[in-house]
């Protein structure tokens, strides 16, 4: 019999890997997917997202249940990138992102499609290509808030930079995407576009 | 609220990140305003747009299943 004062059983190992299945694993597609975009192929994002969930495992303690068990992840995956990858796979950003002003899509296509339908002639792998065009620090916020759905606050916190910065790269990576979609589309004639 | 601060929190009301006060100011402004109101549903439609097509990739079936022989290995 146990005395009332004893901590709770350690939990079993096959208890531990269930809870790590049920909240951590459900969220490999979005681990991956972001493995991809920062890594740039597929080889060394299967490395990254393999990596990633092993750390994460071995620290599946450290989660805290009820909070966001994918930013959590993305946040290991992150810091696996940085310290391992980067170096070798992409090269850090010489222009100064945060001075970027791209120009507004919307005023554009006022008057010829305000609805924005050409974007429906736009396949994934033109859009995944534009992501991919972005400097990094744009890429990387566009795919943990307009894929992943992450809250400023969670990436704010991941990238080590304040909330306005996590808004105005958010603003200048949207606009900047629908830039490069938008002169895709007119060079596909999609749609017409004003001339320049 | 003008035209101007509108767009400014356009995407801040579309994430869902404004106060519930100025969140209400936006959204009054935006059925009152019938060209706020279009640049809203054609940014709405636009970042409906970029998940949708970003989201249809995942890890290959491989992977998941090495990662759970690894676990199992731990």
């Amino acid at each position: 019999m146990t005395s009332p004062s004893s901590s709770p059983p350690a939990p079993s190992a096959d208890g531990r890997r269930a809870a790590f299945e049920r909240e951590a694993l459900v969220h490999l597609d979005a681990v991956y997917r972001v493995a991809l975009r920062l890594s740039g192929n597929p080889a060394d994002a299967e490395d990254l997202v393999q990596e990633t969930m092993l750390k994460a495992y071995r620290a599946w303690n450290q989660y805290q249940p009820g909070t966001n068990a994918k930013a959590w992840l993305l946040t290991i995956l992150r810091n696996s990138f940085i310290n391992e990858y980067r170096r070798r796979t992409r090269h850090p950003e010489t222009v100064d992102v945060d001075t970027i002003e791209p120009f507004a899509v919307f005023e554009e296509i006022q008057d010829e499609d305000p609805q924005g339908t050409f974007f429906d002639q736009i396949v994934d792998d033109e859009v995944l290509r534009a992501i991919d065009e972005l400097p990094e620090a744009f890429r990387e916020t566009v795919m943990l808030s307009d894929v992943e759905g992450l809250r400023y606050e969670e990436i704010a916190k991941m990238l080590e930079v304040p909330v306005g910065t996590v808004k105005s790269r958010l603003f200048r990576a949207r606009r900047l995407l629908q830039a490069k979609l938008y002169r895709y589309a007119v060079d596909m004639g999609y749609i017409k576009g004003s001339p320049r | 609220m003008n035209c101007r601060e509108c767009a400014e929190h356009l995407y801040e009301y579309l994430d869902r990140e404004l106060t519930p006060a100025l969140e209400q100011e936006i959204r009054a402004h935006l059925e009152a305003c019938p060209p706020c109101g279009e640049h809203h549903d054609f940014e709405e439609l636009f970042l409906k747009f970029l998940k949708l097509r970003c989201q249809t990739q995942g890890a290959p079936a491989s992977l998941k299943h090495r990662i759970l022989e690894q676990l199992f290995d731990e």
